[in-house]
């Protein structure tokens, strides 16, 4: 469908190209800023650097371990993908390939998740993992994000649902076990879902602020989010050094929506939609 | 699809560990709301005491209306100033304004940044010291425009829902774009032979259409504002910012539940009973969605 180009878009387009600057200079200054001196910072706020330094991000990394908490997010989030994709597509796939009584029940059961936010469950989970001696412990942390598994059932359901019956039943015939054929024929099919999950994951991980805040509480095992949110607590003590912080946590997640956005995207709207 | 009991083994390990550690802990909140407890030592079963406590004790009550109330200013400027925005956007994605695809990313952006970088941001714009905004109304010589911004009472609240709305839009907008893509193109050419204006073709023909998605963002958007956190803590700080205008129920929630360290005073009964208040007003709206939206929106179909 073509549609003409009216006075109404331009104006459109440029409104929207104004509110689009704000990220744009939010971001680009902030990279800008991290290579600043901190007399720099203060006398030329906004402009370009009179000289390049790399000693914020030589304070932060180095001294500030910052390292540390950029490898903690890093494995926190590696781990918690692969375990929360490994529980939810087998869930997914057992609904979804198999006829049982109690099945319609079982759907709805593992939706409930999307309904309720975690938050509204925290203080019965500190105590659950508090008794279990999970607190303060990234494999509490990847327990928990598995068990937050609403969505990546529900995706993972909707795909396994469309797929061919025979596929499974030649396989049968020639002799493979019910699990073998979903590690090796049902898996290897499921790539595009799952990088789609992991995408999804990622960001949503990566960036989490809530779970970590409340179960992370040990500095050692800080995540770059809440680095981050240390540093903002001392921000006029910190302030040139937070520039290149914010940069390290930021660039990943950047780099992985520019290349992958559609995918992550799709994946979002396709979760969101229950009809 | 065929009978086997296999099934059991795959979904088993998933079922334990989230009925573990997403539904009991649901189930258990309503059960800890009936007592007074400070998360160590005994429990005292009262009754219903915490949630009078919560409506009627003139301090706390004072408290949680004031978060509510926080709580649905939001969730009302969600539904009536940001569906209508998303769904305008959109539209100007759909009918592919000079620039969309750039417009679709960089609209979406924020929404993967995480919320402590974006707290950095509205810190690095609406510091009254150093902030951007002050420092550029001083630099063009209109110093009457710098202000406190979240230090002001008036400023803070919707200073902040716009802080959430431009860290949120992008999602809502790619759902109902996602339904308008999903529109057959054969009506839509239909209405134009037909002479129908571009508003009443938006109006008429396309908006019916969108039924499903903003059925969907209505619904998230409520959930997302009712269960309103990092944004709040991390701008306004854990007592709720000035005069109490940043502060909503999870914060309340999170401030007697693990407040200890921070205002000396722990009561998990009260903190669950608060938890409680905020399930069943999420499951009205479940509820409200369910039916009464359907009911209205598919007239037609029933």
């Amino acid at each position: 469908m073509k549609h003409r180009r009216k006075a109404g878009s331009w104006l459109a387009t440029v409104v929207l190209t104004l509110y689009c600057l704000i990220a744009v200079i939010l971001i680009g200054n902030m990279i800008i800023s991290s290579f600043k001196t901190k007399q720099d910072l203060l006398f030329n706020t906004f402009g370009l650097p009179t000289e390049i330094t790399f000693s914020n991000y030589d304070k932060v990394i180095v001294e500030d371990g910052f390292f540390s908490n950029f490898i903690n997010s890093i494995l926190l989030t590696a781990s918690s993908i692969v375990s929360l994709i490994f529980f939810s597509s087998m869930v997914a796939y057992g609904i979804a390939r198999y006829r049982f009584r109690g099945k319609a029940f079982i759907e709805m059961y593992f939706l409930i998740g999307l309904m309720f936010p975690i938050q509204i469950a925290i203080l019965p989970l500190f105590i659950i993992m508090r008794t279990l001696n999970l607190t303060n412990s990234f494999l509490g942390m990847i327990i928990l994000y598995s068990a937050n598994m609403s969505f990546s059932v529900f995706i993972f359901n909707q795909f396994f649902k469309q797929l061919p019956g025979a596929l499974h039943e030649s396989a049968l015939i020639d002799g493979a076990g019910e699990f073998t054929i979903f590690m090796r024929i049902m898996m290897p099919i499921s790539k595009p879902v799952i990088s789609t999950m992991a995408l999804i994951s990622f960001v949503q991980i990566w960036n989490d602020f809530y779970l970590p805040l409340v179960f992370l509480t040990k500095k050692s095992l800080h995540t770059i989010t809440l680095a981050i949110y240390q540093y903002l607590a001392n921000f006029l003590a910190y302030w040139n050094y937070v520039f290149a912080a914010v940069t390290l946590a930021l660039i990943p997640v950047i780099v992985i929506f520019f290349i992958f956005s559609d995918q992550i995207i799709a994946g979002l709207v396709a979760g969101s939609i229950k009809e | 699809m065929h009978r086997s009991r296999a099934y059991r083994g795959f979904i088993a390990p998933g079922f334990l560990i989230y009925t573990l550690f997403m539904i009991i802990p649901l189930g258990v909140a309503f059960y800890y709301s009936f007592f007074s407890w400070s998360g160590m030592g005994d429990m005292i079963f009262i009754g219903l005491d915490n949630f009078k406590k919560i409506f009627l004790e003139p301090r706390m009550s004072g408290i949680f209306w004031n978060a509510l109330g926080n709580n649905f200013s939001y969730m009302l400027i969600a539904i009536f100033i940001f569906i209508p925005i998303q769904i305008l956007l959109a539209y100007l994605i759909h009918i592919e304004i000079a620039g969309h695809k750039a417009f679709k990313l960089m609209i979406f952006l924020p929404y993967v940044i995480s919320p402590s970088i974006v707290g950095f941001f509205s810190l690095l714009v609406f510091d009254p010291n150093i902030g951007m905004l002050n420092t550029f109304f001083t630099m063009i010589g209109f110093q009457q425009f710098a202000g406190a911004w979240f230090g002001n009472v008036n400023q803070a609240f919707p200073l902040l829902v716009s802080v959430i709305g431009w860290q949120g839009i992008g999602v809502g907008m790619v759902i109902i774009l996602a339904n308008m893509k999903s529109i057959p193109g054969e009506v839509v050419e239909a209405s134009i032979i037909d002479g129908a204006s571009i508003w009443n073709r938006f109006w008429r023909v396309e908006l019916p259409f969108l039924k499903p998605s903003i059925i969907n963002v209505f619904v998230l958007s409520s959930i997302f504002a009712l269960t309103q956190f990092d944004l709040p803590f991390i701008i306004g700080g854990l007592n709720g910012g000035i005069d109490g205008k940043l502060d909503f129920l999870n914060l309340v929630f999170f401030r007697y539940t693990f407040g200890d360290s921070y205002n000396g005073e722990t009561a998990i009964g009260f903190g669950a009973a608060i938890s409680v208040v905020l399930f069943c007003i999420i499951f009205s709206i479940a509820l409200i969605q369910n039916l009464v939206l359907k009911r209205l929106f598919y007239r037609d179909e029933i």
